[in-house]
């Protein structure tokens, strides 16, 4: 069933976002008023191995927050920890993957997965090694030589977490990286993610729109709200694992957490207030809040 | 066969028109349907073009517009791109500000600077090769900054991810990223400067093509004149087929599915030159740039000692030379 | 990358775009007095604009520029009223005869008109009509190609929603496929009244006594520097004011085109 629950200690946490806000000036806005908080009071803390998932509308700032995890951007206010050290701009111990795919066009396969380990002047010969076992990994042996042009969009996205993991980050940070493609290759995507989650162990955050993915992936959902973006509840996912290969979707614990997602996605206020390091309950209705 | 069945008959339909046209040219003039005086028979223009070749006129002059066209697009190339990457990503503020001058100054007519040109330079080869170089620095520089303010950002951000370096960012993705678009650029100054090349050459040179026409028509040399401008223009398509199909080969691996390869198949068709063959082209390049350079000087010292012919060619065609 | 947006980010340079102009002029007017090269060959805005006047005043400027727009214009007018027709009919038509057809004009349309200046000039002699016809051959084909793509892109359903309702061919042409095709002709206008200005200028310079760019070349052989800097000055803001006036047509005229695009995107 669903809870939210604590249970993180200290020594194995591995992501620790505190007090993370985001404010934007504009010239002018609708109402009038010169700022934009995109997001405020975001409070999180992330095992390390573990898959949390991200679920809200769009616009809520969902994808701002994995910019300020990757240093991308720095917050308005608060900071982010990895393995207790603030960070303080992009680095290679996090990977990032975005919906449709941010291939090279003009690199082949092996190429773009070897991208990262240039940045990390990884010297040739070891390269093609690392770029083989990961290539291998994600499926795609056999089509090292090909451009991004010539594969399916599900391949796409392979090569992309293929590129992300290369160069062995910490962190896997994916921003909808299943939009793009057609319904049954996600399905197949989300397996080959938990199959690769399995054998890697990296700790992952993973945006999505898509209620039942977050629920399908994730050991926590965070569940977002926006106008300010902040934390409205996270709900921990209590279904078994392994769920990739299993006909998991269809079951009726399944149903439940989704369901208990989607009603706290709708404009309808928490009823429950908890305490607690990690949960920050939203009680004002945000009229946008709905999938 | 179907195929290439297909593809023989839309060739063939699409230079009969041009078939049909040279018939006409040849027949015509013979038949004094057109005056002949005015317009010899196409089998005229090839023998007298024939001779041209021979006696190594038409190379020499083929040589000297080649290389000024070359040379003048290099320079541009070389001013223009790195300006454009700076422009368009470092200092897009500073592009803001000065973009109506720009614009401003792209649009002046290079004819009516050609002078401006001449005067400051001189009348020698510097001239042309900068009067060519201002004509293509302003496309090569606007769609240098374009391109690469255009690069999927999807791109960008997943390299800054990595903690890229900036250096690293526009070599090894920008750059890439941006490169069909910048080459557009180039093709576009290609034909621009091809355009304006023959007519300084015109006004004042003694060597080049765009000078092997007019003085032809002053020495009222017909046959001439057709195999001058024929060859200005044969060379003019070769140059953009040239240019395009290096432009599809680039784009074609950068597009999904947007390459046309024709009978050959899809996948596995569009390889980006490997840098064996980038570096052989570029140091064909240079070599020419060289040599080219060196022969084109020959030729100018040469044509400088024939004083009538270098005075004859300011004067105004049908003009009184001393205008 | 993140909410940043690169073109909206530097408020305070746009602010000097304005100014830029001024700068420029600014420089341009004070380059000169340091003497030297710049003073030989550049000649100040102050002394631009002076000569400019005298110009005026003499009866020359005048002079030139009908001369110049006569030439341009009657090539130019030429040029439509043959192309447009002709565009209509290739572009209307039999498939294989395009196919014929269209390497051939595409061949010619390339040729660079330069090298059949002298020709013309020996066909027509030195007089006004060789360079009408090459402003005439300079912006036939930019025309002509414009017209022939508006006709083929004439929205069919269009066409056929037309014929439906039982139209004849002079009302389908003048009713439904003229109006459709006109934001692509008057695109080829625009583009073919540029052009014809611009290579007018070198035909002038070329094989003319009189004229813009006549006066441009001559000022350059007895290195007048104002007077060749004022009739390029004078050059410019005639070509920018021709794309102007060609715009603000286009847009009146068929500015319903740029609309319904924004409707469809």
């Amino acid at each position: 069933m669903a809870t939210h629950g604590d249970g993180t200690h200290k020594e194995d946490l591995k992501i620790v976002l505190k007090d993370i806000g985001q404010v934007y000036h504009l010239k002018k806005s609708a109402d009038g008023s010169r700022e934009f908080q995109a997001l405020k009071d975001i409070n999180l803390q992330v095992r390390a191995g573990e898959f949390v998932a991200l679920v809200g509308p769009s616009g809520c700032g969902k994808s701002t927050l994995l910019d300020i995890l990757a240093g991308l951007t720095r917050p308005s206010s608060g900071a982010v920890y990895i393995d207790g050290k603030e960070i303080t701009g992009p680095a290679l111990d996090r990977g990032i993957v975005l919906q449709g795919y941010a291939l090279f066009p003009w690199r082949t396969v092996r190429r773009n997965v070897e991208f990262g380990l240039e940045i990390k002047k990884v010297p040739k010969s070891e390269r093609r090694g690392i770029s083989d076992h990961f290539i291998r990994l994600v499926g795609l042996e056999g089509f090292e030589e090909h451009y991004p042009h010539e594969l399916s969009g599900g391949m796409k996205q392979r090569v992309a977490i293929a590129r992300a993991l290369a160069y062995d980050p910490e962190v896997l940070l994916m921003d909808e990286p299943f939009a793009a493609v057609d319904a049954q290759t996600r399905e197949t995507l989300q397996d080959e993610l938990l199959r690769i989650w399995d054998e890697t162990k990296k700790t992952i955050i993973f945006v999505t729109h898509s209620i039942d993915e977050a629920v399908f992936l994730a050991d926590r959902v965070a569940i977002f709200s926006s106008n300010p973006g902040t934390f409205r509840e996270i709900v921990e996912v209590d279904l078994p694992r392994p769920r990739h290969n299993s006909d998991i979707r269809s079951s009726a614990e399944f149903g439940w957490v989704r369901h208990r997602i989607w009603e706290l996605l709708q404009s309808r206020p928490s009823q429950e207030c908890r305490e607690g390091g990690n949960i920050v309950v939203k009680d004002a209705i945000s009229p946008s809040a709905t999938i | 066969m179907s195929v290439t069945g297909e593809s023989l008959r839309r060739f063939l339909l699409r230079w009969s028109g041009v078939a049909v046209f040279l018939a006409a040219w040849e027949v015509a003039p013979r038949l004094d349907w057109i005056d002949p005086y005015f317009v010899p028979p196409f089998s005229t223009v090839l023998r007298e073009a024939g001779v041209m070749f021979r006696d190594g006129t038409l190379g020499m002059h083929l040589v000297v517009s080649l290389w000024r066209a070359v040379a003048g697009l290099l320079t541009a190339i070389l001013i223009g791109m790195p300006v454009g990457f700076l422009l368009g990503r470092r200092l897009v503020g500073v592009e803001q500000a000065l973009r109506p001058i720009l614009t401003v100054l792209s649009q002046v007519n290079p004819f009516s600077l050609l002078p401006v040109f001449l005067l400051f330079f001189g009348i020698g080869e510097t001239a042309k090769v900068a009067v060519v170089s201002w004509v293509s620095l302003w496309p090569v520089m606007s769609f240098t900054i374009t391109a690469t303010r255009n690069v999927d950002p999807a791109q960008i951000r997943t390299a800054l991810s990595m903690g890229i370096s900036r250096l690293d960012l526009y070599c090894k993705v920008v750059l890439p990223a941006a490169l069909p678009t910048i080459f557009t650029g180039m093709r576009v100054g290609a034909g621009l400067t091809f355009l304006i090349l023959v007519a300084a050459e015109m006004l004042g040179s003694s060597a080049g093509l765009g000078y092997l026409v007019h003085n032809s028509a002053m020495n009222y040399l017909i046959p001439r004149i057709y195999a001058g401008a024929t060859f200005i223009v044969v060379l003019g398509f070769l140059l953009n087929r040239l240019l395009l199909h290096v432009e599809r080969r680039l784009s074609g691996v950068w597009e999904a599915g947007a390459f046309v390869t024709g009978p050959a198949g899809p996948a596995g068709a569009a390889r980006l030159p490997g840098p064996a063959v980038s570096v052989a082209a570029l140091g064909a390049v240079l070599i020419f740039i060289v040599f080219g350079g060196l022969e084109v000087s020959r030729i100018n010292r040469e044509a400088a000692s024939y004083p009538s012919e270098a005075l004859k060619h300011f004067g105004h065609i049908g003009q009184p030379v001393d205008r | 990358m993140g909410g940043t947006n690169k073109e909206s980010g530097h408020p305070a340079w746009r602010h000097l775009n304005k100014l830029s102009i001024v700068l420029f002029l600014v420089i341009w007017e004070l380059a000169p007095r340091a003497g030297g090269l710049l003073e030989t060959f550049i000649a100040p805005p102050s002394l631009v604009l002076k000569t400019l006047v005298e110009f005026y005043k003499s009866g020359e400027l005048a002079g030139h520029t009908a001369v110049s727009f006569f030439r341009a214009g009657a090539g130019f007018v030429v040029a439509a009223l043959i192309s447009i027709p002709m565009g209509f009919l290739l572009g209307g038509g039999y498939r294989p005869f395009e196919r014929v057809v269209n390497p051939v004009l595409g061949f010619l349309g390339q040729v660079n008109p330069f090298s059949l200046f002298p020709l013309f000039i020996i066909f027509f002699g030195i007089g006004e009509v060789s360079k009408v016809a090459m402003i005439f051959w300079v912006s036939f084909w930019p025309i002509l190609f414009s017209t022939m793509t508006g006709m083929k892109g004439a929205d069919p359903t269009l066409v056929r929603s037309a014929r439906s309702m039982g139209a004849g061919v002079f009302t389908l042409f003048f009713k439904v496929i003229l109006p459709a095709s006109s934001p692509a002709i008057f695109s080829g206008l625009k583009m073919g009244a540029g052009t014809a200005f611009f290579m007018l200028i070198a035909a002038e310079m070329i094989g003319a006594s009189r004229g813009l760019g006549w006066l441009v070349w001559n000022s350059q052989i007895n290195f007048q520097m104002p007077r060749l800097f004022a009739a390029t000055v004078l050059i410019s803001l005639l070509g920018l004011s021709i794309n102007g006036l060609f715009g603000v047509l286009e847009r009146k005229l068929t500015g319903w085109h740029r609309k319904s695009l924004d409707g469809v995107r």
